[in-house]
């Protein structure tokens, strides 16, 4: 991903922190503390104003490993914007600003564990209130029913 | 359901819930609702019925494999998601498409489109009592679903869209039979008007029901129809063009009020232009490969095996590892049946990806629901619920 500055967001950022990826939509990277301010900034004077979507990837081997990952649009560039921040656990919730972001940010608590503070309604959206664990999670398995074969008795452990 | 009679409480609150088997939920989507008599207090949709952790399962699957998730995703536009999971792959690996697949794809993206529709509009009938325009829109939608079998020999889960082009190419007989279907579709549209735009009980269940206005709508990330009916004009086929749609002349339908009648009426009129746009890629089809040549995404034919060691490493490859998009990621939106579906991909540069996120439209439409339900009576519901047009296995995954 070359790292060059972007014609209408240069201004505003410090060009290390913009790249444009293979789909070619800019993508600003600003850490979580400044997350409310750059969404402020987005959505005003970058006239990216129409949330689309938000989302994690979890980078297991990093530091802080989730990537949360927003969309915006703007109705009059017709453009989309991307902004990227992380977290290991916590981010603010942005549901005061963008009631749309209200499901998709209930889902990233529900499948990645993400906690977003300030958030209305922070409960489970896919899965069952009394599930446990967070299965977009890189560590968690794909999920398996243990067959009791010989050649599997040392793998799942109930050699007898 | 507890009756208890109390002087100082002169109305008292009943919970219902409606679904989530219920024939007008479209699925398995279940509706908490509190109401005061017939009026709707509070609603509260509750999903995940059908939740099946499509997105986790894409990690397991190399690239080609997925395209069979993205099928199940909104079944009613099967060919739409395999378009936009593949034009997501296309722009990770910068891999050209040849034109006449460019232009197959938008006649069968605008074919499904004209399916899903049809859908909407019986079942948006059906729901209000009206059953038969149900069964004429099913009788072209099987007409649709027979082209579809055709082509990719299965009805709904085509998985015909491929990364790299198109499973295979569309036979001339059955490139004529869809012509033939495509000239007789406006008159069959013009008896749907018929039984229902018109009709003083459909008009009656559905003008001034669920009004969304634009900035709520805008506000609650709601796109497609939807959106459109209630005035704002952003169809992603016209504003950020994908697969050569700026090349074709259609129009982009809007209602003023955003009530159930302006979102049945956008529909109406987008089948209308899809019907446009399936004679327009039919007159102006070229000929020539559906398939990319680049060897890393689409296969050698079966003839150069034979010939080539180079082909046979490049088959040896694609059927072992598969395709491997470099490291990177790539978001591509398209304007599906149900508004803006885009699919966020992040590759490593292995195999298989790391993240695959469907960005699905109707996951945020239905968060459009207690807005447009809360304050009215709950025989309303169910038309609202209709004029949204949830597809549960999209807002579920």
């Amino acid at each position: 991903m070359a790292v060059e500055p972007v014609a209408p967001l240069g201004g505003l950022f410090e060009p290390e922190l913009v790249s444009i990826g293979a789909d070619g939509i800019p993508t600003v990277s600003v850490p979580l503390a400044e997350l409310l301010d750059t969404i402020a900034k987005v959505r005003g004077p970058l006239q990216h104003s129409r949330f689309v979507d938000v989302t994690a990837v979890d980078r297991l081997s990093r530091e802080n490993r989730f990537e949360l990952v927003y969309l915006f649009y703007s109705m009059e560039l017709r453009s989309w914007l991307r902004l990227k921040t992380r977290t290991d656990r916590e981010a603010p919730s942005i549901t005061a600003l963008v009631p749309g972001a209200n499901w998709f940010e209930r889902e990233l608590y529900d499948l990645f564990g993400i906690e977003f503070q300030g958030h209305p309604e922070l409960r489970r959206i896919m899965l069952p209130d009394d599930w446990q664990g967070h299965p977009l999670r890189r560590t968690e398995p794909l999920g398996a029913e243990p067959v009791d074969f010989t050649v599997t008795r040392k793998v799942y452990g109930h050699d007898d | 359901m507890a009756t208890t009679t109390d002087a100082a409480e002169p109305r008292e609150l009943l919970t219902v819930n409606m679904g989530p088997q219920h024939p007008s939920t479209h699925g398995v989507l279940r509706l908490e609702l509190t109401l005061d008599g017939e009026v709707v207090v509070k609603c509260r949709p509750v999903i995940g019925y059908l939740h099946t952790g499509i997105e986790k399962t894409f990690e397991a699957k190399t690239y080609v494999q997925g395209v069979v998730l993205t099928d199940r995703m909104d079944y009613l536009n099967p060919l739409g998601n395999n378009l936009a999971y593949a034009l997501s792959i296309e722009k990770l690996m910068s891999c050209d498409i040849p034109p006449r697949a460019t232009v197959l794809r938008v006649l069968l993206a605008e074919l499904t489109r004209l399916a899903s529709h049809l859908m909407f509009v019986g079942s948006v009938a059906l729901d209000l009592g009206a059953s038969s325009p149900f069964l004429y829109c099913w009788r072209e939608r099987e007409k649709i679903l027979d082209f579809f079998e055709g082509i990719s020999g299965v009805r709904m889960m085509t998985s015909f869209i491929r990364p790299g082009g198109l499973a295979r190419d569309i036979e001339p007989p059955l490139l004529a039979q869809i012509s033939t279907f495509i000239d007789a579709m406006p008159a069959y549209i013009d008896s749907y008007e018929g039984l229902l735009t018109g009709n003083p009980i459909f008009r009656e269940r559905t003008e001034g029901i669920g009004l969304l206005p634009a900035d709520e709508a805008l506000a609650l990330g709601v796109t497609g129809p939807a959106l459109r009916g209630s005035g704002v004009a952003l169809d992603i086929r016209k504003a950020n063009p994908y697969c050569g749609y700026e090349t074709y002349d259609f129009d982009v339908p809007t209602g003023t009020v955003g009530d159930c009648f302006d979102r049945y009426l956008v529909r109406v009129a987008e089948m209308r232009e899809s019907v446009k746009l399936c004679r327009q890629t039919l007159d102006s089809l070229p000929s020539g490969a559906v398939q990319t040549s680049d060897r890393k995404v689409m296969p050698p034919p079966r003839a150069e095996l034979a010939k080539s060691m180079e082909a046979v490493i490049h088959h040896f490859k694609l059927w072992t590892e598969g395709i491997r998009p470099p490291a990177g990621e790539a978001y591509v939106g398209v304007e599906s049946p149900r508004g803006e579906l885009g699919f966020y991909i992040v590759s490593d540069g292995t195999g298989r990806p790391i993240r695959v996120h469907e960005r699905a439209p109707s996951f945020a439409n239905l968060q459009a629901l207690p807005r447009i339900t809360e304050g009215g009576v709950v025989a309303d519901v169910v038309a609202c619920i209709a004029s949204l047009d949830p597809i549960m296995g999209e807002v579920d995954r």
